[in-house]
């Protein structure tokens, strides 16, 4: 693999290059950052609108149509909350020509793409409004969807109790009344400024050709650019919290206990390098103590996971138990975290954790869409690690150093989705 | 015994070998790759409930759930456990069972060979003990209580209920509460003794890896760690299914938003493995995308009346004795979507596609192909799978490009009927 190569390319628009022989795909995707303000829902909803159809191909069939005859290129949107913001995500991944009988595969999709988030079909000074209608009743089951998964729901349930009076508490997708009250014009306008003023960051792996994919990119893209706005800082806190209990019953078969502590560490501090060993050690695979501790020496789950919401200076501890043992588990976990704090920690534990992150991040490198995820990591925090850079300083972090970051990790929420009563099955 | 097998449209070859004892080694060099990954899988998943053991004569029948349960203990070592190992190597190691494998497996970026010494070496050394079976009764409880609240597989497994009277497809991998409380020792011991030797069992790894080194390393962890004689052909008892569906509906309630369905098609059409079945997967893969795939008709109009969204899929699976074809998604009438995809498929019997529809399709699909290629995992269980019947994943490309309109056509008109259809759901509780 050849490293990153980033160029500016306009006014708050950046290309990353990452050249790599081994891959049969071409991935592209344009990333838009907004902020996780007011618009949130409004964000949301536009990929969906424009995913529908532009100039050129008005309808999915057509779109189609189109993506088969690109040897079953994929194309899809979507909507991401890192930190306090939002990334619009426009994304093709293709056969690379190279592979195939026809040419001009790449200059298609980057031609493709640009329709799509640059020529919408607008019917008086608005999106189509069909469209926006049935994207809006597909975002409110997507919203509602949530429930469907519990594991996902009682870790949103948890961050959304645990952030209440912080922009945070907002939910990727939007809310199910903003999409009620929502103003078709408006929506049209959030979009327009999205266009002119969002910082985009546009990746593209796999076997390509530096100055050709730029030069296509610069020909294909015409975005009517101004000023590019700042998107502010995501605020961490950084207040001593008391903790809180939160329970919710539902018709359930498992109990799902999750709890949300603050790291008051932010990605861009050097801190933030032990407490992803911390968090790898506590509990990021079967190495980690919450794997053999509540897992493997108490049978009380069969998954228990500590995990960083790195831009928002976040951990989540999540488990599904039964009910009857919320007392023990939670005893268990907890202890967990205080021996994080004592320094009860093997060498063995040490190192496991500091292998385990270590083979996660040098594996990003075989899959494109990781990658993408770890290079647009850094243009949302303004960090210029590599993969390579990101390895080293795991590698330097020290057991001290560990200790000495779990210090700031407090406890702030402790959230049970909870059977209702007499639905607990015995095990 | 050494043999490769080359594939120049994809410009990827494997390397194989058969090892003394008995297993098939399969090696795909990925220059360029971080990581290595090997996969180290046996014939035998939850429908193999009824067989012969090694060195018995009568049949017997196992509880729901152990060749799942056999793979969570397997991990256990009479010192420690693997998972230790592992993690002082800075491997990732997991594990899975489905209906007719189970698959030992890690990803490394580095002490690959020690890796693979571990993986080979514990999936061979069975320690149960009374103790250590009772402790993973908690754990597999609380994962099969996980899926009992998960909507997606509940709709899923519903539906083979649905589809199948007898066939173990039918039941859920991992049993039931019930069920593996009846798991002791013993039972272990004796699925393992029939079910995981070499012989019936394949090794396959990804990555930058020295194909030599891992043959002479596999040969001589077995002259270290010997294994008993191979007792020939395992005796799989299989119940015979009867024709028709077992169930036309089948629903259940659900903490869920909205409804959710799974359409299925049971494909009557037995054509055990090789490549008859290889055909027949690719050309019901086509035939689903032709029928309601993205750019079809009927996919659009479903989607613009807002009767599904972009959760609708589909899938064929094609096995050695069954098979069937599903439509799923989400939406707030499935019973009106399932009349209305009964009525299209009514009127493509007699007003079958376009030539040019088909052609597109089958670029799709070699498209499909070429980027499975990208993913060191997904190769590799994809092949493995494929392996256990009959299949060699590298003809996948030829058979698509001979892929005839005819033959898909004729098997559509075979496999889509309402007779043999389910419609399973899940409903929001109320």
């Amino acid at each position: 693999m050849s490293d990153i190569i980033i160029k500016e390319l306009g006014k708050g628009i950046n290309l990353h290059i990452i050249p790599d022989k081994k891959f049969k795909t071409v991935y592209i995707s344009y990333c838009f950052h907004r902020d996780l303000d007011e618009d949130y829902t409004y964000n949301a909803l536009i990929p969906a609108v424009l995913k529908r159809g532009c100039k050129g191909y008005e309808d999915q069939k057509k779109i189609g149509a189109f993506l088969e005859e690109q040897y079953g290129a994929l194309f899809d949107v979507g909507v991401q909350k890192r930190g306090e913001r939002q990334i619009l995500r426009f994304t093709m991944d293709l056969v690379n020509e190279a592979y195939t009988a026809k040419d001009g595969l790449l200059a298609q999709s980057f031609y493709f793409l640009n329709r799509i988030i640059n020529k919408p079909l607008l019917e008086n000074s608005a999106f189509r409004e069909d469209y926006v209608s049935q994207e809006k009743e597909n975002l409110k089951n997507k919203i509602q969807a949530l429930i469907n998964d519990k594991i996902q729901y009682s870790i949103e349930r948890c961050i959304q109790e645990m952030c209440k009076d912080e922009k945070y508490s907002r939910f990727v997708l939007g809310s199910v009344e903003d999409l009620e009250s929502l103003d078709s014009e408006r929506l049209y306008k959030v979009y327009q400024d999205m266009i002119v003023s969002s910082p985009l960051d546009i990746f593209v792996v796999g076997d390509v050709d530096v100055e050709k994919v730029s030069f296509l990119i610069k020909n294909s893209l015409d975005l009517d650019r101004a000023q590019t706005k700042v998107i502010p800082e995501t605020i961490i806190k950084r207040v001593g919290v008391k903790q809180r209990e939160v329970v919710e019953s539902m018709d359930v078969a498992q109990a799902k206990l999750n709890i949300g502590f603050r790291t008051n560490t932010s990605v861009r501090e050097n801190e933030y390098f032990p407490l992803v060993v911390y968090a790898s050690i506590l509990g990021g695979g079967p190495h980690s103590k919450l794997f053999i501790n509540v897992r493997e020496r108490s049978s009380l789950a069969y998954y228990a996971f500590a995990r960083l919401e790195k831009y928002k200076g976040l951990m989540l501890i999540g488990s599904g138990i039964d009910q009857k043992h919320y007392q023990k588990a939670l005893d268990i976990i907890m202890e967990q975290v205080k021996d994080m704090e004592k320094a009860n920690i093997s060498d063995q534990e040490f190192t496991a954790a500091i292998n385990a992150i270590t083979t996660s991040l040098k594996g990003a490198k075989d899959e494109p869409e990781q990658l993408v995820s770890y290079y647009l990591g850094n243009a949302v925090t303004g960090a210029n690690f590599t993969l390579d850079d990101f390895i080293e300083k795991i590698q330097q972090v020290k057991l001290e150093d560990v200790v000495e970051v779990s210090k700031r990790v407090k406890v702030d929420t402790v959230y049970l989705l909870s059977p209702k009563e007499g639905n607990s099955l015995n095990g | 015994m050494d043999k490769s097998m080359e594939n120049k449209f994809l410009r990827e070859k494997i390397i194989y070998n058969k090892l003394k004892v008995g297993l098939d080694v399969y090696i795909l060099p990925k220059p360029g790759y971080s990581r290595q990954f090997a996969i180290y899988a046996t014939r035998y998943g939850s429908n193999d409930s009824q067989f012969v053991p090694l060195g018995k004569n009568e049949a017997i029948t196992v509880p729901d759930g152990i060749a799942h349960f056999l793979e969570h203990k397997l991990f256990e070592e009479e010192e420690g456990n693997v998972f230790e190992e592992y993690a002082r190597l800075g491997a990732q190691p997991n594990a899975f069972t489905n209906f007719n494998m189970t698959a030992y497996h890690f990803t490394s970026t580095g002490n690959f060979y020690e890796c693979l010494d571990v993986l080979m070496g514990f999936v061979g050394r069975p320690y149960f003990t009374d103790e250590n079976v009772e402790k993973e009764k908690g754990i597999i409880a609380q994962e099969i209580k996980m899926y009992e609240d998960n909507p997606y597989w509940r709709v899923y497994f519903n539906l083979l209920k649905g589809l199948y009277h007898e066939y173990p497809v039918r039941k859920d991998i991992a049993g039931t509460v019930e069920s593996i409380y009846k798991i002791n020792k013993e039972i272990l011991y004796e699925c393992y003794r029939t079910f995981y030797h070499p012989s019936n069992m394949v090794l396959f790894i990804a990555g930058d890896v020295d194909a030599d080194r891992v043959i002479k390393q596999a040969e001589d962890l077995f002259a270290r760690q010997p294994v008993e004689e191979a007792g020939g052909e395992i005796e799989r008892i299989f119940p015979d299914e009867p024709k028709g569906v077992a169930q036309a509906r089948i629903e259940e309630k659900l903490a869920v938003s909205r409804p959710m369905f799974a359409l299925g098609f049971k494909d009557e059409d037995i054509t055990g493995g090789g490549n008859r079945l290889l055909e027949k997967i690719i050309a019901n893969e086509i035939i689903l995308d032709m029928l309601v795939g993205p750019s079809s008709d009927i996919y659009n109009s479903l989607y613009e009346e807002g009767l599904i969204d972009s959760s609708f899929g589909t899938d064929y699976t094609g096995e050695r004795n069954y098979g069937h074809a599903i439509m799923s998604g989400q939406s707030s009438d499935p019973e009106k979507v399932a009349s209305i995809l009964y009525d299209e498929i009514d009127k493509r019997k007699s007003q079958p596609w376009d030539q040019d529809y088909f052609l597109r399709i089958k670029k799709k699909k070699t498209g499909q192909y070429i980027r499975l290629f990208n993913s060191l995992e997904s190769t590799s269980i994809q092949f493995v799978s494929m392996l256990f019947r009959d299949i060699n994943l590298f003809d996948y490309y030829q058979t698509i490009e001979s892929m005839t309109y005819d033959y898909i056509v004729k098997e559509f008109k075979q496999l889509y009927n309402r007779s043999n259809s389910c419609l399973s759901l899940v409903l929001p509780k109320a």
